[in-house]
C-alpha cells in the first residue's frame, strides 16, 4: 500500500465515546479486520477439513452465528470492572455501541455482514437442504437480533436480568 | 491524534480478537473444571458477575509484572527496583531481596525535588521536629498550622490568584470539590480524555455531564451551543451554571491544552473554566507558572486553577487557587476540608521550600536552573526520539512523552527489556488509554544529565528495533562532508 514501499497511514482521532466497551470500533481498519477474518477463517477450515467451499462456507457462517449471536446479543455488560457504575450491565453489546443510536454506519454494515454470508454460503451449496435451511435461520436470527425494533427487547424474558 | 500504519491497526485488532478469544476459551474450561468443586458460600451473591473481571483475569494477569513495579529508594533520576518472581505463570508476584539499579523514566519528578535536595530537606527535618508528622486533627478544629497559613499564601502568589485552599491529597482535590462547585441542574463540559478523579467528581456532584472532542475549541463551541439551546434534560429550563473542565498537560498524550481559545469560547458563552494543572504547574513557563504562563493567558480569565503537588514539588497533596469569595465558600462546605486530616506539616514545608527554589526566593538561581534543563531536556529528547522514527505524542516543552506502542503484545516486550537493560519506563495500556493506543510513557526530570539521556536513547533505540516500534523512517544522519561535496 502507499506509493513504493511506504507503508500507509491512517489517523485515529480519540473518539468521544466514554463507553470503553465499544469505543473501539470507532477506529479504523476494523471493518477490514472483520472481513479478513471472516476469509482467513474460510481458509482454514477448507484446507483443514478438505470439504467443498460451499461447505466451508457453511460452517463459517454457523460459526459466525453462533460467536456473534453469544457475544453481540447475548452477553450484558461490560468485560471489566469499569467505573461507570454498571450503567450497561442489563445492555448487551449490540445496544450499546453508537451509544444506542440506531440505524449507524457501523449498525449498518454489521446487519449486512451476515446476509452477504448467506448468499455466498447459500449459492455454493446450490441451495441444497440441509445447509439451505441452517443458514436461513442464522442469517434470520441474527439479522431480527439487529432491527431497531428489537432494541432492549426480551423475548418470553429470554436473557432478561437477573 | 495520531498516525499509525494501516497494518498496524490490522494487526492491533487480531491480537486483541486472539487474546480474548483465548480468555474466553479458557473461562469456558474453567467452568466445566469448577462445575465439581464445592461452592462454600451458600445463598451469597457472587461478588463479580461473570463477564465483569474478564479483562483482569484474562489480559492484565498475563503480563502483570510490567504493572506496579516495587522501588527501594527515592525516586531519583537512579532508583531501585524490587526484583519479582512468580511460581504461576503472573497470577501472583513474590517480591526477592534482590534489587536492581535502574534509570527512572516514569516518576513525575519534573524538577528533580523527589530526592534530597540542599534546601528543602534540612527545612522539613526540622520541621517534622516541630510539628510531627501529623497534625492529628481535621483544617477547622487544630489542623491548621503557621506552615498552612503560609502555603496557601504562597501557592495563591506563585499562581497569580487572589486565594488558595489546600488538600492533603491530589485525586480528592478533584473529586471533592467538583461537587461543590455545580449541582444538579448544572452543566459540566469535560475534556473527554480527563483525569479519572475528574470523572468521579462530574458524576458525584449530580450535574449533567456532557463531553467534548480531546482539545477542540471548535467541538467545545458547538456542545455549548446545543446545550444552551436546549437547556436542561426534559424541563428545558436554562442551566444554573456551566463549568467547562480542561487539564494543562494530559498525562496520557503529553499534549498542552489549547487554552486561549478555550478560554475565548467559555468567555463568549459566560461558562466557567476549571484547569486542571497537575501535571503542568511547575514544569513548563518561563518560571514554572504552568501553562497560562507558557501559552500567555492571564490567571484572571481562568475562574478556577486546581494544582497538584506530587508532581514538580516532590510532595503530596493539591490545591485549588481563585477568588476569595470562591475559596471562603470552599472553606466552608468543601468535605475535604471541613473532616478530612490536614495535609502533613513536613510535607507543606517541603512545598514551601520546594515553591521558594523555583521563584528563586532561597537566594540562589538553582530554580531558573532547574527549569531550564527541563525544557532543554524535554525538547532533546523529544527531537531524537522523532529522529530515531518513534511515534512520540506531545507537544514541545512538555516533559511527559508518550511513545506508542500499539500491539497488546508489545507492551511486556519492551517494558521487560527495557528492564533488563536497566532502563524503567511505564507502559500503559487499556483501559487508561484507548484499547488500540496503548504507549510507553516517558517522563523527563530536571535531574537527568545528559548522559542520562543519552544511555536511555540508546536503549531504548535498541529495544525499539527488537520490538518494532519505529513506525515512521528515521531520519539518516547528517555528514557534514557529504553536505560540503555536494555543495562545492
Amino acid at each position: 500500500m502507499g506509493r513504493r514501499g511506504e507503508p500507509y497511514y491512517v489517523e485515529a482521532a480519540p473518539p468521544v465515546d466514554v463507553n470503553k466497551n465499544t469505543e473501539w470500533f470507532m477506529y479504523p481498519g476494523v471493518w477490514t479486520t472483520y472481513i479478513l477474518l471472516l476469509f482467513f477463517v474460510w481458509l482454514l477450515v477448507l484446507s483443514v477439513s478438505g470439504c467443498s467451499p460451499g461447505a466451508a462456507w457453511t460452517v463459517v457462517n454457523l460459526a459466525h452465528f453462533a460467536i456473534t449471536y453469544h457475544f453481540f446479543h447475548w452477553k450484558k455488560g461490560t468485560p471489566f470492572a469499569a467505573d461507570d457504575q454498571g450503567i450497561y450491565s442489563r445492555l448487551t453489546w449490540w445496544e450499546q455501541i453508537d451509544n444506542g443510536q440506531q440505524l449507524t454506519r457501523n449498525r449498518k454494515f454489521l446487519t449486512v455482514v451476515p446476509v452477504v454470508l448467506y448468499l455466498i454460503a447459500s449459492h455454493l451449496t446450490d441451495y441444497k437442504q440441509p445447509m439451505f435451511f441452517l443458514n436461513t435461520i442464522a442469517v434470520f436470527v441474527l439479522v431480527v437480533a439487529k432491527l431497531p425494533n428489537m432494541h432492549k427487547v426480551r423475548i418470553f424474558g429470554i436473557n432478561a436480568d437477573i | 491524534m495520531v498516525r499509525l500504519p494501516y497494518t498496524t491497526a490490522l494487526t492491533t485488532l487480531f491480537s486483541y480478537g486472539l487474546l480474548f478469544a483465548f480468555g474466553q476459551l479458557r473461562d469456558f474450561f474453567r467452568k466445566f473444571v469448577d462445575w465439581f468443586k464445592a461452592k462454600n458460600v451458600k445463598g451469597y451473591a457472587p461478588i463479580c458477575l461473570g463477564l465483569e473481571d474478564f479483562y483482569v483475569r484474562r489480559l492484565y494477569l498475563r503480563i502483570q509484572d510490567c504493572f506496579g513495579r516495587p522501588i527501594a529508594s527515592a525516586p531519583d533520576s537512579w532508583f531501585d527496583v524490587v526484583e519479582r518472581t512468580s511460581n504461576d505463570n503472573n497470577k501472583t508476584l513474590q517480591c526477592t531481596s534482590n534489587t536492581t539499579r535502574c534509570l527512572n523514566l516514569g516518576s513525575y519528578n519534573y524538577l528533580g525535588f523527589a530526592a534530597a535536595d540542599e534546601y528543602c530537606t534540612p527545612r522539613v527535618i526540622e520541621s517534622l521536629k516541630k510539628y510531627s508528622a501529623s497534625t492529628c486533627s481535621v483544617r477547622v478544629d487544630g489542623g491548621t498550622t503557621k506552615l498552612h497559613a503560609e502555603l496557601e499564601e504562597l501557592a495563591a502568589r506563585f499562581v497569580g490568584k487572589p486565594a488558595a485552599i489546600l488538600f492533603g491529597m491530589g485525586y480528592v482535590t478533584n473529586s471533592a470539590i467538583i461537587p461543590c462547585l455545580i449541582g444538579k441542574g448544572g452543566l459540566i463540559i469535560s475534556d473527554s480524555l480527563n483525569h479519572n478523579s475528574i470523572v468521579n467528581g462530574a458524576r458525584g456532584s449530580g450535574a449533567t455531564v456532557r463531553v467534548f472532542q480531546h482539545n477542540s475549541p471548535a467541538h467545545l463551541e458547538e456542545v455549548l451551543r446545543e446545550q444552551i439551546a436546549g437547556g436542561q434534560p426534559r424541563t428545558h429550563r436554562p442551566w444554573k451554571k456551566i463549568i467547562v473542565i480542561v487539564e494543562g498537560i494530559y498525562s496520557m498524550e503529553g499534549e498542552l491544552c489549547k487554552l486561549p481559545e478555550i478560554i475565548a469560547v467559555c468567555k463568549k458563552y459566560k461558562a466557567y473554566t476549571y484547569l486542571d494543572e497537575a501535571h503542568s504547574i511547575g514544569a513548563v513557563g518561563q518560571s514554572g507558572r504552568g501553562v497560562c504562563e507558557l501559552l500567555g493567558v492571564d490567571p484572571a480569565d481562568v475562574d478556577i486553577m486546581m494544582g497538584t503537588f506530587t508532581k514538580s514539588f516532590g510532595s503530596c497533596g493539591g490545591y485549588i487557587a481563585a477568588s476569595k469569595e470562591i475559596i471562603q465558600h470552599l472553606k466552608q462546605s468543601c468535605p475535604a476540608h471541613l473532616y478530612a486530616t490536614s495535609m502533613s506539616p513536613p510535607a507543606v514545608q517541603q512545598v514551601i521550600s520546594a515553591i521558594k527554589v523555583i521563584l528563586g526566593e532561597d537566594g540562589s538561581n538553582r530554580g531558573a536552573q532547574k527549569l531550564a534543563r527541563i525544557r532543554e531536556n524535554s525538547n532533546f529528547f523529544r527531537s531524537e526520539l522523532k529522529k530515531m522514527g518513534f511515534e512520540v505524542l506531545g507537544d514541545n516543552d512538555s516533559p511527559v512523552m508518550p511513545i506508542m506502542l500499539y500491539n497488546p503484545a508489545k507492551i511486556p516486550a519492551f517494558s521487560r527489556e527495557c528492564l533488563r537493560q536497566k532502563v524503567a519506563v511505564v507502559t500503559v495500556a487499556f483501559p487508561a488509554t484507548p484499547l488500540l493506543l496503548a504507549r510507553a510513557r516517558i517522563c523527563i526530570s530536571a535531574s537527568h544529565t545528559r548522559e542520562d539521556l543519552m544511555k536511555a536513547l540508546d536503549v531504548i533505540s535498541r529495544v525499539g528495533d527488537l520490538v518494532g516500534i519505529k513506525y515512521f523512517p528515521a531520519e539518516p544522519p547528517k555528514i557534514a562532508e557529504a553536505d560540503a561535496e555536494i555543495t562545492s
